[in-house]
C-alpha cells in the first residue's frame, strides 16, 4: 500500500473513492459548468467517478449531465466547445430545464455533487457574494440548482479543496440550506430530511457527526496529517473516534480511470 | 395569419429606459446579443433584467450601466469565468439583485404563462435567497396538509426577447430535432407578455407548415420577428455555430476594467452602423470558422 501511495494523484484517490459510495441504479445529478479546476472538482471527477461505478459494481447507475439524462460515459470527447455537448449522446434530452427541477422536487435524484466558495460546519453552502449581500465584496454566479440539490437529493456529495477562506464558521450567505443550524434545524425550517452526506476534499473526507450534525473528519488521505487538516480549516470540526486513513485505488480502478474513462485528462487534468 | 417580420430598430423601438426585459438563452448559448448590442447602441438604461442562465447579454448590458435591478439563476461566463461587468455593478451597489433557484425561477415563468400571481414550491427553508427577498417569496401553509409551501411571485415583464434558430414571417420559430435543451426559451415565451424573436434565418411558411411540432414558439405569441444571422455571436447558437473562443478571450481581457468594457462596447455596439456592419466587423471567414452545421443552413 505504502508503495502505492506514491504512484496515484490526489484526483484519482478523490474519483475511486467517490466511486465506491455509488449504488447500483443511482441516478447522479453532475452539472455542465466552469473551468480550471473548479472544473474538475464540479464536472470531471464526479463523471469519472459514475463512470467507474459503472464499470465496477454499479452497472445501472446513471447521470442526468446538463440537460441530458442517462449521457453516454463511455466517450469522452477530447474538446468540450458547445458542439461536442450538443451532439452528445444520450438516452433522453428533455424539452427544457424544467423537466429536471420537476424531477428534483419530486426527489428522483439519489446522488449529486456540488463545490462552493464556502462551507460551513454544518453543510450550509454559498456561491452567491462574499460579503454583503447587497454590495458584496465579491458577487459570484448566483444560486443555479445548488439550493434544489441540497434540498431534495438523497446523498449530496461536496467536492472540494480544503482552504480557509472557503471552510468557514458560516457562510457569508446561504445559497443551500445543509443541515442548516446543526440537530433538527433542518427539518424544523420545512426542508424534509437530508442533507450533504459526506465532503470530499484533496486532503480528507468529512461526514456529520449523528445528532450534532456538525462536519466531522473521518478519514485523512495517504501521508497527510490531522494538524494539516486543521491549519486548513476556519473551524474546528468533530474528529471521529475511528479516524482513519482514505481508501486508496487499487490497481484496476485506477487503470481503468487512466486508460478507459479518462485518457485525454480531459476529466482529471488540474 | 398576421406579419410580424421587420427590422431590430423596429422591433426594439417600444422597449424603452425603465422598462423590465426578459433575456433568452442559456450559458453559450442563444444570448440575445444582437438585440442587446442594439439596446446598448440606443443608450435604453434602468432596466429590470431577468434571464435564465445569463452570460454575454446580461455582462453585456451590466457594463453599458443598463441595469438597475437583476433578477435570475445565475451570472457569469461559463468556462470563461465570472462575469466582470455584472460583478463590478453588484459590488458597487449600482445593480440591486434578487436571486432565484432554478425550481424558483422554473415556478415564477409557468405561473406567469397560466395567468397566476404565484405558483409554491419548498425549495428555499431556510435559504438567504428566501430571506432577502420578502417581497417575492412568501411562505404559507398548503391549503390541504397544512404544510409550509413557499409562494414565488410570477415572472412577469413587459418585454421578452429570445433568440431562436428558424422562422417564419408570421413569428412560427423551429427548433432542429437534435438540439442542447438545457435553457428555459419555450416557458419565457409562453409566459411573455411582448414577445420580441430574433432568428438566425427565415424560412418559408410552407416549410414551417411540414413540421409543426417543431414550432416551439408560435407565431400567436410573438409581436415582432426579426432575421439577424450570428444574432448570438460571440455565444454559440447550438447546431449552427459555435462559441468564438477568441473573441470571449478577448472580451474577458478587456472587461478587466470598466473603461476596457467601455472600449469593447463603443467598437462593438455603439460604432457599427448596424448588426451587418458588426459581422462585417467580425469578418465572413472568421464566422465561416465557427460553423457547426455541416451546410445544413
Amino acid at each position: 500500500m505504502n508503495d502505492q501511495s506514491a504512484t496515484f494523484t490526489t484526483n484519482e484517490l478523490i474519483t475511486a473513492y467517490l466511486a465506491r459510495q455509488i449504488e447500483d441504479d443511482d441516478l447522479a445529478f453532475v452539472g455542465v459548468g466552469t473551468n480550471g479546476r473548479a472544473f474538475t472538482l464540479a464536472v470531471g471527477i464526479p463523471l469519472a467517478a459514475v463512470r467507474l461505478a459503472q464499470m465496477r459494481h454499479a452497472p445501472g447507475a446513471c447521470v442526468y449531465w446538463g440537460n441530458l439524462l442517462e449521457p453516454d460515459l463511455s466517450e469522452i470527447p477530447e474538446k468540450l466547445t458547445q458542439d461536442s455537448l450538443t451532439h452528445w449522446q444520450a438516452a433522453a434530452c428533455p424539452p427544457d430545464t424544467g423537466t429536471k427541477c420537476d424531477m428534483l422536487m419530486r426527489r428522483a435524484f439519489d446522488v449529486c455533487f456540488n463545490s462552493a466558495a464556502q462551507i460551513d460546519r454544518f453543510g450550509n453552502m454559498n456561491i452567491t457574494a462574499i460579503g454583503d449581500y447587497r454590495q458584496p465584496k465579491v458577487r459570484l454566479v448566483g444560486c443555479l440548482a445548488q439550493p434544489e440539490h441540497a434540498a431534495f437529493v438523497r446523498r449530496p456529495y461536496i467536492v472540494v479543496d480544503l482552504d480557509k477562506r472557503t471552510f468557514v464558521e458560516e457562510v457569508d450567505f446561504i445559497t443551500s440550506v445543509g443541515h442548516y443550524k446543526g440537530g433538527s434545524s433542518r427539518t424544523e425550517t420545512g426542508l424534509s430530511e437530508g442533507g450533504p452526506r459526506l465532503v470530499v476534499t484533496n486532503k480528507a473526507v468529512f461526514d456529520f457527526a449523528p445528532g450534532s450534525k456538525a462536519m466531522r473528519l473521518v478519514s485523512l488521505h495517504p501521508g497527510v496529517t490531522r494538524e494539516e487538516v486543521l491549519d486548513l480549516m476556519g473551524f474546528v470540526p468533530e474528529v471521529s473516534e475511528d479516524l482513519g486513513e482514505t481508501p486508496a485505488p487499487d490497481a484496476e480502478e485506477l487503470r481503468l480511470i487512466r486508460h478507459d474513462i479518462d485518457p485525454n485528462h480531459i476529466l482529471l487534468r488540474v | 395569419m398576421k406579419e410580424k417580420l421587420t427590422s431590430l430598430d423596429t422591433a426594439l423601438a417600444p422597449i424603452a429606459s425603465g422598462a423590465s426585459v426578459m433575456f433568452g438563452g442559456s450559458l453559450l448559448r442563444r444570448q440575445p446579443n444582437a438585440a442587446v448590442r442594439h439596446l446598448i447602441a440606443r443608450g435604453v438604461k434602468d432596466l429590470t433584467v431577468l434571464s435564465w442562465a445569463g452570460t454575454t447579454a446580461i455582462d453585456m448590458l451590466a457594463a453599458a450601466e443598463a441595469i438597475r435591478r437583476y433578477e435570475g439563476i445565475y451570472v457569469g461566463l461559463f468556462n470563461y469565468g465570472l462575469a466582470p461587468n455584472f460583478r463590478r455593478g453588484v459590488q458597487s451597489g449600482r445593480i440591486e439583485v434578487r436571486d432565484f433557484s432554478e425550481t424558483a425561477m422554473v415556478a415564477r415563468l409557468r405561473a406567469a404563462a397560466q395567468g397566476l400571481r404565484f405558483l409554491p414550491i419548498r425549495t428555499l427553508f431556510g435559504s438567504d435567497i428566501a430571506a432577502r427577498n420578502p417581497e417575492q417569496i412568501k411562505t404559507f401553509a398548503c391549503p390541504f396538509t397544512g404544510e409550509p409551501v413557499q409562494a414565488v411571485a410570477a415572472a412577469e415583464t413587459e418585454f421578452t426577447i429570445i433568440h431562436g434558430y428558424k422562422g417564419d414571417k408570421y413569428g412560427n420559430v423551429q427548433w432542429p430535432v437534435v438540439r442542447d435543451t438545457d435553457d428555459m426559451d419555450q416557458p419565457m415565451a409562453a409566459a411573455a407578455k411582448r414577445l420580441i424573436v430574433t432568428v438566425e434565418k427565415i424560412v418559408s411558411h410552407e416549410e414551417v407548415k411540414r413540421q409543426p411540432s417543431l414550432t416551439y414558439i408560435p407565431g400567436q405569441w410573438v409581436e415582432a420577428i426579426v432575421e439577424v444571422p450570428h444574432g448570438a455571436h460571440p455565444v454559440a447558437c447550438d447546431t449552427i455555430y459555435d462559441e468564438d473562443d477568441a473573441h470571449m478571450r478577448d472580451y474577458v481581457a478587456r472587461c478587466a476594467t470598466a473603461e476596457g468594457a467601455a472600449a469593447y462596447l463603443d467598437e462593438f455596439a455603439r460604432s457599427v452602423a448596424d448588426h451587418e456592419a458588426y459581422l462585417d466587423k467580425i469578418g465572413a471567414a472568421h464566422l465561416a470558422s465557427l460553423d457547426v452545421s455541416g451546410g445544413a443552413q
